[in-house]
């Protein structure tokens, strides 16, 4: 190992990256907004998907049972539920079970004990296995006598859902033109650090350095100001989650913000990975740009 | 050592630098390309080092025909040539030593290399006693002897000279010519292009001169101007 190359080439590139400070900076604070940003959409993405999977996961089918169904005609539904293959379970909820749970669900918020009687009817409160088959499953069960009225909340799901999708479309597109502007700042500030050294460059073509030789420190600088954007990046973000999550928890507590399925580990690592490779692909097309001419 | 046939530069604006230059240089050689400021002295040397290729004709520099060099193998024939510019071309945030190692470093020599070759050169041109200072201390003549440090510390077999002594007043002059002298004299082929008369006229060497592109004359011993004694200046 020569040593005395590596202090060389290091002292190059740590030389190049402090001469032009302020465009540095400039370069690391776009990458960190982008990173940032990036960082926020995989976030959401992760609570859509966490909050989609809940959602579908808590479609119900209530089947309201007339007032007069007979006993038979209860225990013939649950039979029919039992053998059904799409059906995943059906649970009998009586009138008094049904006003507890209202009781429990509305606590505070509506005093149940103004009901002078009990307004709910019986009902089955059926789990469908997939999704997609609720509403053929509600029809069905609607056709069955004793069965007065058949709710499920599939079409406000489905909205969420799609809503999810836009979500994540738009999302993408704008990282994508996030990226996309880091990427042309980054190697715009390459393009001044190759301008600033221009001379060194035409000298070191002229004694016969190779381009790769002449690229390398340049594609470090850009891979500086990749990693050091994204690690600023991870922090501000670590920041957020611990002074701001807390909060957001607090203030959305009606929403089902599950991102237990997001690795804080892997996230680091790819917004960190998704730095460098901006700052390493745009300097080395700058500095390319420039060794052709 | 060099050798030019037919070769022809035309520049994409229609101007033609050089019309069908022929000459050889030998291994060795002194050789003075003279001629006014634009009559394609730089032109011929751009050639040389590939900076440059030509319209038409073949260039041969040390057994490479570098007409037809592909991109990739230019840094090969760089490290065969020192090239000496008028404006010296130091880095003036390296010292002396730093701006001679760059040469060698930037072409990935290794250390004990760099560390045996830099004081030699620096000796030949009689500056190892600056090696610390920087090139905005140093006089002009001590710059350009720091740039020839630089162009040799490679050790190469042709060094290429652009208007060496441009920038230098005449003390400074003569102190670069008898280096590039000393320097010829162990070994190394030299090509000077200059429209210094006097430096021309004091050394008595091969004057190989341009005019519009061509060459006219190719004198052994020559003088600037044509068939001229020295101190005998044409006007106009």
């Amino acid at each position: 190992m020569d040593w005395g190359k590596v202090r060389f080439f290091l002292g190059e590139v740590l030389r190049n990256f402090t001469r032009n400070a302020s465009m540095q900076a400039t370069a690391i604070g776009t990458v960190a907004i982008t990173i940032v940003l990036l960082g926020l959409f995989l976030f959401v993405r992760a609570a859509l998907a966490g909050m989609g999977a809940h959602l579908l996961d808590q479609i119900e089918i209530s089947a309201y049972l007339a007032n007069d169904a007979t006993a038979a005609q209860v225990t013939s539904i649950r039979h029919l539920l039992a053998a059904d293959p799409r059906v995943a379970s059906a649970d009998f909820v009586s009138k008094k079970q049904g006003l507890t749970e209202l009781r429990d669900r509305t606590k505070g918020v509506i005093d149940t004990a103004l009901l002078t009687e009990n307004p709910l009817p019986d009902k089955f409160r059926i789990k469908v296995r997939v999704p997609e088959e609720v509403p053929a499953v509600a029809a069905s069960v609607r056709r069955l006598r004793g069965v007065q009225n058949v709710v499920y909340g599939q079409t406000i799901v489905q909205r969420l859902l799609q809503l999810g999708v836009v979500l994540r479309r738009v999302g993408i597109g704008v990282i994508i033109v996030f990226l996309a502007v880091a990427g042309i700042i980054i190697s715009n500030t390459i393009r001044l650090t190759v301008f600033a050294r221009r001379r060194e460059i035409a000298i070191m073509q002229l004694v016969g350095a190779t381009n790769l030789y002449i690229r390398i420190p340049f594609i470090c600088e850009g891979l500086l100001d990749g990693l050091a954007g994204s690690l600023l990046a991870v922090a501000i973000l670590a920041i957020a989650r611990a002074t701001l999550w807390p909060k957001l928890l607090e203030a959305l507590p009606w929403i089902q913000l599950n991102v237990t399925a997001l690795n804080p580990g892997v996230l680091v690592a790819e917004l960190v990975l998704v730095g460098g490779a901006v700052g390493v692909v745009a300097s080395w097309i700058s500095v390319g740009r420039h060794l052709r001419t | 050592m060099i050798s030019l046939r037919n070769v022809s530069l035309v520049y994409p604006n229609g101007v033609h630098a050089l019309d069908k230059v022929n000459f050889e240089i030998a291994k060795g050689e002194f050789v003075f390309l003279v001629g006014h400021s634009g009559t394609g002295k730089s032109s011929l040397l751009r050639l040389l080092y590939r900076e440059a290729r030509p319209s038409t004709g073949e260039i041969t520099v040390d057994g490479i025909r570098v007409d037809r060099l592909r991109r990739r193998r230019v840094p090969a024939l760089r490290r065969h040539l020192g090239v000496v510019f008028q404006d010296f071309k130091l880095l003036t945030d390296k010292t002396v030593w730093e701006n001679v190692a760059f040469a060698m470093q930037v072409t990935g020599a290794h250390t004990r290399d760099v560390m045996r070759q830099v004081p030699r050169v620096l000796d030949l041109v009689g500056l190892s006693h600056k090696s610390r200072m920087y090139p905005g201390e140093l006089s002009g003549g001590e710059q350009q002897r720091s740039a020839i440090a630089r162009a040799l510390v490679n050790n190469p077999k042709i060094l290429l000279c652009d208007e060496p002594t441009g920038n230098l007043d005449p003390s400074n002059t003569s102190e670069v010519m008898e280096l590039l002298l000393r320097i010829n004299l162990k070994g190394t082929t030299v090509v000077v292009a200059t429209h210094n008369q006097a430096v021309v006229d004091r050394m008595r060497r091969r004057v190989v001169r341009l005019e519009d592109g061509r060459i006219v004359t190719d004198e052994e011993r020559g003088y600037y101007y044509l068939g001229l004694g020295q101190g005998q200046i044409l006007s106009g």
